[in-house]
């Protein structure tokens, strides 16, 4: 029999678990270190490995056993993430890390729904995010619930979003890019200047608080201090996980076709009875919602918000974590969340070219692969055998 | 018995470019009409035209005893009438299956709570369009029924051709137009395509089709009517014998001298 390389990979579900085991155990050394070197060698050993995985075709090998064994990849990824956070309890740094990780992820994801599904091009996902950010700011102190901040803060960005629909249905291609790039530069020198809002200073926000737990304080176990970050990323999770489910049933659904239609060909859709303003709204909507929800999250996280969390280049950023991932692919934009927001935080010697180094890769990821890393598949309503 | 379709003096400019001019035409209940004429007289301007891409500038379209004129055209499409195109317009990323059901939008539910909330109702729904999309692409190639989850990137011309033309029919639609079939495909291949549209079983309704089609032998086996177009203008309708016999179309086809 020929040797193929993609029968290495242990098929069913001990595959899944081995490759959660080798993510775990690597992410576990890389948050772990702080020796620059060490960093770039955990960098490089894995780029290598991908490398390798894509010359040798053991990356098909490996995606087969998980679009195979969907549900035990998904809870080993859940024991993945608790385990993260029960190795990490008391480091602040990590911790913060990650839950910002799950928070754009959400954001992202919403973009996702946008552009690549219905196409519909936002250059201002960040003001999105922040005006989810600032609806938690205005909230604090007012008595109400501050979990409500996470809905009212969807709701604000959603609504916010509807001043922007007319012009972005009505334009198409540069145009529409060039709208939303005019209201996130619009909507930061708004926050800026407006008093309301803390001008250039910005606003505290108060921390969250579920079932009388005070998500601001650390907690202590005997011996063990665990910190405040471990609630919120574990409240992060929450989000991530609901919001992953739901992008992807609504990708594998009647919905995600008539988005998909809509971004392919809007004249051949109009011939087939859809109505394309109808899905470019939901999609826009349901991306903004997303945004501000994530936005009102990562507020309260943070403790502290100002509009230099919320510029046009983290908007950018946004994007470029899109398009790296791979548009329309949702598994795509969990390993592009991870290298953007993690590579330049660990890797203290890039942070400040790190918008360069961003563009260069997506300028590469657009030349070399242009449908991302990990590009959209073709659509299964239901698993592989469906 | 009224007419399905009818348009009268129906005219469509483009600047100073008449593409239409006050083209009066019928299609009946269950007919086969070839539209015919050379490159630029107007063929698929009036399926643009008809099915609403563009608003007509002056004239009328009823189908069905109701007014459709300016309609948008996804309106005219929610009333019954299904496409082709000339180029080929299916999404080529997307899988058979995804192709054929975009022309099944209007008869799917897009509610929210049906497809993201309620996936055990969703599969019901998902598996009967699924099995009507094999059942359609059976009747014209069986092989291409074990292929509904492949990219249509992947299909040949041909397995191209029927995806179009299942997305038409899968919405039952009342009005068949189909926009130059035989375009990148042999005689032969042109000749089984129609000959498996024809044998198609619509559950008993008659299907009317209207045909652009430059390959006059397919025009000859199928039309029941013929209709020739130039400049924009009617120039001739009849049964096929006698509008190739009309020397009008024969001068507008091949030249005077002829």
């Amino acid at each position: 029999m020929p040797y193929r390389s993609r029968d290495l990979v242990l098929p069913g579900p001990a595959g899944c678990i081995l490759l959660a085991l080798c993510l775990l155990g690597w992410s576990v050394l890389f948050l772990k270190a702080e020796e620059q070197s060490h960093i770039l060698v955990y960098m490089i050993s894995c780029g290598m490995m991908v490398l390798v995985a894509a010359l040798t075709d053991l990356h098909t090998g490996i995606s087969a056993t998980i679009r195979g064994n969907e549900r035990t990849w998904d809870f080993c990824l859940i024991l993945v993430m608790l385990a993260l956070l029960l190795i990490f309890c008391d480091d602040h740094y990590n911790l913060f890390l990650l839950g910002t990780i799950m928070v754009y992820a959400v954001t992202v994801l919403g973009l996702n729904v946008q552009l690549g599904c219905a196409g519909v091009i936002n250059f201002s996902a960040a003001s999105f995010f922040g005006i989810g950010g600032y609806t938690a700011a205005l909230l604090s102190g007012s008595g109400l619930p501050p979990l409500l901040a996470l809905p009212l803060g969807g709701a604000a960005a959603a609504l916010t979003g509807c001043v922007l629909l007319l012009p972005v249905l009505r334009t198409s291609g540069h145009y529409a890019a060039l709208v939303t790039m005019a209201f996130a530069l619009l909507f930061k020198v708004f926050l800026e200047v407006s008093e309301w809002f803390g001008g250039p200073q910005g606003l505290s926000v108060q921390p969250l608080s579920l079932f009388g737990t005070d998500f601001g304080k650390d907690v202590h176990f005997e011996t063990l201090d665990v910190s405040f970050y471990v609630k919120y990323d574990l409240v992060c999770f929450i989000l991530l996980c609901l919001v992953f489910s739901f992008v992807r049933r609504l990708e594998r659904s009647w919905i995600g076709l008539a988005m998909d239609a809509v971004r392919s060909d809007e004249t051949a859709s109009a011939c087939f009875g859809i109505n394309i303003a109808r899905w470019k709204i939901v999609a826009f909507t349901t991306g903004n919602l997303l945004a501000g929800i994530a936005g009102a999250l990562y507020a309260m996280m943070l403790g502290y918000i100002s509009p230099a969390n919320f510029a046009f280049a983290d908007s950018l950023l946004f994007l470029s974590i899109l398009l790296l991932g791979g548009l329309g692919n949702s598994w795509g934009v969990i390993p592009a969340t991870i290298f953007v927001v993690v590579v330049p935080e660990k890797f203290q010697v890039i942070q400040e070219y790190r918008y360069l180094i961003y563009s260069a890769l997506v300028l590469f990821v657009i030349v070399f692969r242009p449908a991302g890393l990990l590009p959209r598949m073709p659509r299964h309503y239901f698993g592989r055998s469906a | 018995m009224t007419p399905l379709l009818s348009c009268s003096s129906l005219t469509m400019r483009f600047g100073g470019l008449t593409a239409l001019d006050s083209l009066d035409l019928e299609v009946d209940e269950g007919e086969i009409l070839g539209l015919v004429g050379p490159n630029g007289s107007g063929k698929t301007t009036f399926f643009n035209v008809v099915t609403g891409i563009y608003r007509p500038a002056g004239g009328k379209v009823v189908f069905a005893g109701e007014d459709v004129t300016g309609m948008s055209a996804q309106d005219i499409c929610r009333r019954g009438i299904a496409r082709t195109f000339q180029r080929s317009r299916l999404c080529l990323d997307l899988t058979v299956l995804d192709n054929i059901m975009i022309g099944n939008h209007k008869n799917l539910n897009t509610g929210f709570v049906h497809n993201v909330l309620r996936r055990k109702a969703f599969r019901a729904d998902y598996e009967a369009g699924l099995e009507r999309a094999r059942t359609l692409l059976r009747a014209l190639n069986p092989l291409l029924a074990g292929h509904v989850h492949r990219t249509v990137s992947e299909l040949n011309m041909m397995d191209r051709r029927r995806v179009e033309v299942c997305r038409a029919l899968i919405g039952s639609p009342r009005l068949l137009f189909l926009d130059e079939p035989s375009a990148g495909m042999t005689h032969e291949e042109t000749r089984r395509l129609m000959d498996e549209v024809l044998n198609m079983d619509m559950g008993g309704q008659p299907l009317t089709m209207v045909l652009i089609e430059h390959e006059m032998e397919v025009i000859r086996r199928v039309s029941t009517r013929c209709a020739v177009l130039n400049f924009g203008r009617k120039l001739c309708e009849g049964d096929y014998e006698s509008v190739t016999a009309d020397p009008q179309v024969r001068e507008a086809y091949l030249g005077a001298d002829l």
